[in-house]
């Protein structure tokens, strides 16, 4: 990509940053960002290295209730409680990772869905610690080195930067050459393993870096409604990151950035007026995998394409009118 | 001195003996040739000795140490190298990226591997670059593989082995799906590289065989039936109802 495309790019990004509080709720505005990184975590797999995990929720939730438990209880300071957070988003996928890679196909997708409703049963379980069905409430906001975050706009600005650090270390990870393996992967594992890369580690790699993100995402979550809810660790949660990416664009390392927006913007303002809402993200996600398989990046794409086709024969001297 | 050597190497698929005691020595430096009916057993061969599959029994010994039953991905560390029968390549990736990633992956030390850029490694850049005139691919560099035709996804495929500079090239019919024109470039190719790298080749083009190998090995039904100079093999009985009637014909 040239280095004018990507500085437009990041500009608008950080346009999108700043405006956004401006037009949605806060609260709304904060859990995008925070989509965002769980779709970037996401995506290192699904995207880049051709793995469904039907999973995510395992490590955004165990690193919301591990946070929340230590802000709740022992009144960790808030790096550390991130630091934590990644740690167990990390570790978490490790195990799930190690479990799942060896299996292909249907099997992994399988597995990453088994695994991720054991761990919501022992939530679910789980009551002392978690809050069963409740969810563990009350988990406050401290000070980030002596600044107070805990107004909503202080606490969007913290997520908003974290966000932007996210999505610049992922870059680098996408262009580095793991990420260049991770696609060869996808692409053709068994020739990646003849050109002497152990795939399974690859994709634990992939795996654990995913799992990093969920954990940051989760933690951030964790604070910004003061509770986890028991959905946080659910198959559904997991299933709506998949379905965000896959709106936004897999192919792209935009793509869950964008899917992230419409997903929690269309989630959270239309659910408010239209309480079969479901229906409308259904109708985009049948549209995306019909016509779009790209998502709104590719749509996107095609569109300019479209644009610039109909300007040159224009400018040849055609009828485009029809 | 030999760089490679199967000692009786087997593997049988239930009750059907694939590869039946083969013992094979191939020379440093030389090309030498696997030649033989289809499913004779030569790509299974190939496949033992990149580690794709593991041998029932036997030993391979490569450059003094027994690498049977070694994962393909370690193997490939130690630099053999392969070429597939039917092309195996990373289709949605640009050409310069597949070939990258061979050389890459022969790195002694994967350092910066997940935070270093990918266009941060001059040499690498260098190397692809340098497979990619070899084979003749150099101005499609940028396209993805998928967009080029089969002939050139041959060229790409035997770039990717060459791009991990092998010590050990094995290469499973490159012509394999070839119009003459191209199979020509192709035996061209094969040819330049003779005398820079050691290479175990299977081929059906018995001509090419026959101008091109140091030593040809012949297999039938799993084993090796006769072995020699191209001129040997010519003369060989055996080799001849095999190729000619089967074993059942007189």
């Amino acid at each position: 990509m040239s280095g004018l495309k990507e500085a437009r790019i990041w500009l608008t990004i950080l346009a999108a940053v700043v405006l956004l509080p401006v037009f949605v709720r806060h609260a709304i505005a904060t859990e995008i960002w925070i989509f965002a990184i769980f779709g970037l975590g996401l995506n290192l797999l699904l995207g880049y290295t051709g793995l469904l995990s039907f999973g995510q929720a395992t490590f955004f939730g165990s690193a919301g209730y591990v946070a929340g438990y230590l802000l709740k209880h022992y009144g960790v300071g808030v790096p550390l409680v991130l630091a934590v957070g990644i740690a167990v988003g990390a570790l978490t996928a490790a195990v799930v990772g190690y479990l799942c890679v060896q299996r292909a196909d249907l099997y992994f997708i399988m597995l990453t869905f088994a695994l991720n409703q054991m761990f919501y049963f022992t939530a679910y379980q789980w009551t002392s610690v978690t809050g069963g069905e409740d969810g563990m409430p009350g988990i406050p906001r401290p000070d980030v080195l002596g600044l107070d975050i805990h107004g909503p706009l202080a606490y969007y600005a913290l997520v908003a930067v974290l966000f932007l650090v996210a999505l610049w270390v992922m870059k680098r990870i996408v262009e580095s050459p793991l990420g260049k393996i991770l696609q060869s992967i996808r692409e053709n594992a068994p020739r990646a393993e003849a050109l002497g890369y152990d795939v399974a580690r690859m994709k634990l790699a992939a795996f654990v870096i995913g799992g990093a993100f969920s954990g940051l995402a989760g933690v951030l979550y964790a604070m910004l409604f003061g509770i986890v809810p028991l959905e946080a660790i659910g198959f559904v949660f997991s299933g709506n990151v998949v379905f965000a990416t896959l709106i936004g664009g897999s192919g792209s390392l935009y793509g869950p950035v964008i899917g992230a927006f419409v997903f929690i913007w269309l989630s959270e303002s239309v659910s408010a007026m239209w309480a079969r809402w479901p229906l409308l993200l259904g109708v985009a996600f049948v549209i995306v995998v019909l016509f779009f398989r790209g998502g709104v990046v590719e749509a996107w794409a095609r569109f300019w394409a479209w644009r610039a086709a109909r300007r040159a024969l224009t400018a040849m001297g055609a009828d485009v009118s029809r | 001195m030999s760089l490679v050597r199967t000692e009786r190497l087997t593997k049988a698929f239930g009750a059907l003996t694939a590869v039946d005691g083969v013992s094979i020595e191939v020379q440093e430096g030389s090309l030498h040739s696997v030649i033989g009916p289809n499913g004779a057993g030569k790509t299974t061969f190939f496949n033992l000795l990149t580690g794709q599959l593991a041998p029932t029994s036997g030993r391979i010994v490569f450059d003094g140490r027994d690498i049977a039953g070694t994962p393909p991905h370690h193997i490939a560390r130690l630099g053999i190298a392969r070429s597939f029968q039917r092309t195996s390549i990373f289709p949605a990736l640009t050409i310069a990226d597949n070939v990258w990633l061979a050389a890459f992956a022969r790195q002694e030390s994967w350092r910066g591997l997940a935070w270093r850029r990918a266009d941060g490694y001059p040499a690498l850049a260098a190397r692809a670059r340098a497979v990619l005139a070899e084979v003749g691919l150099a101005g499609k560099a940028d396209q993805p593989a998928r967009a080029i035709s089969h002939g050139e996804q041959r060229q790409l495929e035997l770039a990717i082995a060459l791009a991990a500079t092998p010590r050990l090239l094995l290469l499973d019919e490159p012509a394999a799906g070839l119009s003459p024109d191209e199979t020509q470039k192709m035996v061209a190719l094969v040819r330049a590289l003779k005398g820079r790298y050691t290479i175990v080749l299977i081929e059906h083009k018995i001509d090419v065989v026959m101008t091109m190998s140091d030593r040809i090995s012949v297999m039938h039904f799993g084993s090796v039936i006769a072995e020699g100079t191209p001129t040997e093999i010519q003369r060989n009985a055996e080799v001849r109802r095999a190729y000619l009637g089967g074993v059942a014909a007189p």
